[in-house]
């Protein structure tokens, strides 16, 4: 039976440096294909090139038995290939009904037409998502089924999905879950990028394993298990090192208190939450989407705004502060690492080095009074050794990076700055797992250094393995606080949801 | 000028010190019931202030003094004329007793059988410390006896103040003054570590009363009260948790003055020793639909807490009783034969637990 995609010898080159080499991938018809790697193994540059989104240095694409060039996206749409992005790609100033028709010009502008269609098309896949709300308001978890939603619509016979559960809910995954087996009975074909393993194991019926930008393995789903992918990607055994040993450490025992946010309320998210920060521990805070700990986390950093009239307190070492612009809260020592990093987190079409010393430069911890292209490269150097950022030189730009190293920059950034309090959200999200354990021990390395660090994140091994103590959000507020090494998946769960 | 626009606008607002907020229990002090589940439980109906004396375990109550016998049941050591503020260990083998009239009487050790009058101002004796010869003193209020706390609080009042009495000529001195009812006392070196009830804090102030106050700890989520010496730092009892109902009640002087008036004391929205007993207290007829369930709530008066600090003051763990506990209202506490022994005035008991067997987080 002829594949539905196929690429043959498969070259990407980026500046004469090889992302993708001489890989050849074959998907079937009706099958969901996971693809697996470290970061920087390639796995995105083969998906793009297979959605057009970049055109291979040298191989052929394939699609339905025929040697396709697919120079767009939009060419990629025509023949039935659509992708669904790591982060998202919609518009935020336009409604969740008009990015579902955005590429249809005859129904765009009929509003009203497609509120009510989109409305029984996100109802028809199960989605609760308001098809006139704005989509800079929604949450990163509505804005990847947004995401899926258009990939659906647009009646996709492959659909590529990168990292699609990173945000999802656990009653959205499943919801996901069922999605893609409906997608799969439907004869739609699925490209699956993930780096929860569990996940790659429990819907595939194909993986594949990528490292360093080639090809290692590709068998049935049935023959791996957790270790054999982990090796496989890596060459080494990363579980203990990742979430292995969570619970046999001991904590860090508090210091002073840092951050107190007393009673603090905003709109209808954040309702009368507090909780407090101390110096030298890592403060792992859980809930699922929706259940205010991001929108909290963002008005102690100056993000967002709290509510105007008694919207409560934030105490940074016993001072009551007010932020309304994030400026003052980074010169206080406040910074929040985004879970959005692509909106967020870097300006993309910047360098590394441009990027790691703008942020120096805002938080003020740069030698020279003018720009200095000097210092710039110096600086740019010092973090990205230290944090390992694979990229040719400082002058990459951002967006050319995998995932990982993006966050690896994002953090950077951060750290430049000399911050007091740390709030990192999602850290790991879009990150594989040789990257991960990078980041998780340079957290870990934050808090012995006496930083007060703040993780928010809705994967449970990795609040478990990093978090002293933790701290359960649910409907908007703080709602139970575990030791780090006392609490287990299931009370952090049963909290989160009751 | 300025400041009065401003207090205006936080009024209105809520902000700044009109904030109607109360710092959060976690951290050290995340609730727990191990005042609850202490293995030894000892009745004793209006149980105050604990001290060791002669390696004996005494307790205040009313206008007796007990020991414990034997590790089970409560002996009556002394009774006194008047009803009894405090006790407290003077040089290990001494007992310093003072009484709501105002005298300090000393039963045992060096200064056996001496009566002191304080002043005519100590009428709110809260908490004594020996260090040597000398007693140091805090005076709640200088408007209210220690009965009528409640009152002080509500009226907002910082009349409270530190004295220090020479138990060899009897000389008492008058240190600081205009703290917001120091409730708990101790001495570290040369200088003296005070609980500020009203301002939820603990401030160090040099014994000699020179210099400046400096400020230990703050934002605590409960109204601080006595302080005793632990093996490897302090142990603060706390005799009731702030509410963000009693801060708004605090912010509104018109209603105060209404409620003190009108209301009968039992029933006033206030921090109290033991609430939750009578269906007429403010707000216990309150509730919330939770889950699609219209559960009973009120936000809780009292609850039971004690913190131990380490030996800069700042928290290390904490025993709690929650809002549905039973050893609510810790007035003292004291460290006795490897355990700590914790006065719960609400609910008449002394719990003990073993220092073996509380976990510290670590």
């Amino acid at each position: 039976m002829t594949p539905i995609l196929e690429l043959r010898n498969g070259t990407k080159e980026y500046r004469g440096v090889p992302a993708v080499k001489d890989v050849s991938f074959t998907l079937e018809r009706g099958e969901v294909h996971a693809l697996l790697g470290e970061n920087g193994a390639g796995k995105s540059t083969l998906t793009k090139m297979l959605a057009g989104v970049v055109e291979p240095t040298a191989g052929e694409i394939w699609v339905d038995g025929q040697k396709v060039d697919l120079r767009s996206p939009l060419e990629a749409l025509q023949r039935g290939i659509a992708m669904v992005y790591q982060e998202t790609s919609l518009v935020p100033s336009l409604t969740v009904a008009q990015n579902l028709y955005l590429a249809d010009d005859k129904h765009f502008h009929r509003l009203r037409g497609i509120y009510i269609a989109g409305q029984q098309f996100l109802q028809s896949l199960n989605f609760h998502v308001d098809p006139t709300a704005l989509v800079s308001s929604l949450g990163a978890g509505q804005k990847q089924m947004v995401e899926i939603a258009r990939a659906v619509h647009h009646n996709a016979q492959v659909i590529i999905f990168d990292e699609p559960t990173a945000t999802l809910t656990p009653e959205e995954k499943h919801q996901f879950f069922s999605l893609v087996d409906r997608l799969r009975e439907r004869g739609v074909s699925i490209i699956f990028i993930s780096h929860a393993l569990e996940e790659a194991l429990q819907i595939s019926d194909r993986i594949t394993v990528m490292r360093d930008g080639q090809h290692v393995v590709t068998d049935e789903t049935s023959s791996f298990n957790r270790e054999k992918i982990v090796q496989a990607m890596v060459g080494r055994s990363l579980s203990d090192e990742l979430y292995g040993s969570g619970r046999d450490r001991k904590v860090r025992r508090a210091r002073e208190k840092v951050l107190s946010v007393q009673n603090l309320s905003m709109a209808k998210v954040v309702r009368n939450t507090s909780f407090s920060v101390f110096a030298g521990q890592i403060t792992g805070v859980f809930g699922l989407i929706g259940s205010g700990r991001t929108e909290a986390a963002k008005v102690v950093a100056g993000v967002l705004k709290r509510d105007t009239f008694h919207g409560g307190q934030v105490r940074l070492y016993g001072r009551p502060v007010r932020y309304r612009v994030p400026r003052p809260a980074v010169l206080d020592g406040i910074i929040y690492v985004t879970e959005d990093r692509k909106i967020e987190g870097f300006f993309e079409t910047m360098s590394i080095s441009e990027n790691i010393y703008l942020a120096a430069v805002a938080g003020g911890q740069t030698r020279s009074p003018v720009i200095s292209m000097k210092e710039m490269k110096s600086i740019a150097k010092q973090w990205t050794d230290l944090f390992n950022v694979k990229a040719i030189n400082g002058d990459a730009r951002v967006i050319e990076l995998s995932g990982g190293n993006q966050q690896k920059v994002v953090v950077a950034k951060a750290l430049v700055q000399k911050p007091k309090l740390v709030i990192f959200d999602e850290p790991t999200r879009g990150v594989d797992v040789g990257a991960i354990a990078e980041i998780h021990q340079l957290i870990n390395r934050l808090a012995d250094e006496g930083i007060a660090v703040m993780v928010i994140s809705s994967y449970l091994p990795e609040i478990l393995h990093l978090s002293d103590r933790i701290l359960v959000c649910r409907q908007g507020r703080v709602v139970e606080e575990f030791a780090g090494h006392k609490a287990d998946e299931h009370t952090i769960m049963y909290a989160a949801v009751h | 000028m300025i400041g009065g626009l401003i207090r205006i606008w936080d009024n209105l607002l809520g902000r700044g010190e009109a904030a109607v907020t109360v710092p959060p229990l976690d951290g050290a002090l995340c609730p727990n019931r191990m005042l609850d589940e202490a293995d030894q439980r000892f009745a004793l109906a209006d149980v105050d202030c604990l001290a060791e004396v002669s390696g004996e375990l005494v307790a205040s109550a009313g206008s007796t003094v007990y020991t414990l016998k034997n590790g089970k049941d409560w002996n009556k050591r002394k009774d006194y004329e008047a009803e009894i503020a405090c006790i407290a260990s003077v040089g290990g083998d001494g007992l310093a007793v003072a009484l709501l009239s105002g005298e300090i009487v000393i039963d045992g050790g060096t200064f056996d059988g001496r009566r002191y009058v304080a002043s005519p101002d100590m009428r709110c004796i809260t908490a004594m410390t020996a260090s040597g010869s000398t007693l140091f003193i805090t005076n709640g209020s200088a408007s209210h006896g220690p009965d009528n706390w409640q009152l002080d609080l509500l009226q907002r009042n910082a009349s409270g103040s530190i004295w220090r009495l020479d138990l060899e000529t009897g000389t008492v001195t008058r240190i600081a003054g205009g703290l917001a009812y120091p409730t708990g006392i101790a001495v570290v070196g040369d200088r003296l570590v005070c609980s500020e009830a009203w301002k939820h804090r603990l401030v160090s102030i040099s014994t000699s009363g020179i210099g400046e106050q400096e400020v230990l700890y703050a934002e605590l989520p409960g109204y601080p009260g006595r302080l005793t010496a632990a093996e490897d730092g302090f142990w603060l009892a706390a005799f009731a948790p702030r509410s963000q109902l009693v801060e708004f009640v605090l912010r509104e002087p018109a209603y105060r003055r209404r409620m003190i008036a009108e209301v009968p004391q039992d029933f006033w929205i206030a921090p109290k020793l033991r609430s939750g007993r009578s269906f007429y207290e403010a707000m216990q007829g309150g509730s919330v639909k939770q889950l699609g369930l219209l559960k009973p709530w009120s936000p809780t008066m009292s609850a039971g807490l004690l913190v131990k600090l380490d030996a800069d003051f700042q928290p290390h763990f904490s025993l709690h009783s929650r809002a549905d506990g039973a050893t609510h209202g810790v007035t003292g506490a004291v460290e006795h034969q490897g355990r700590v022994f914790a006065a719960a005035r609400g609910d008449g008991v002394v719990v003990s637990i073993g220092l073996d067997e509380i976990g510290d987080g670590e």
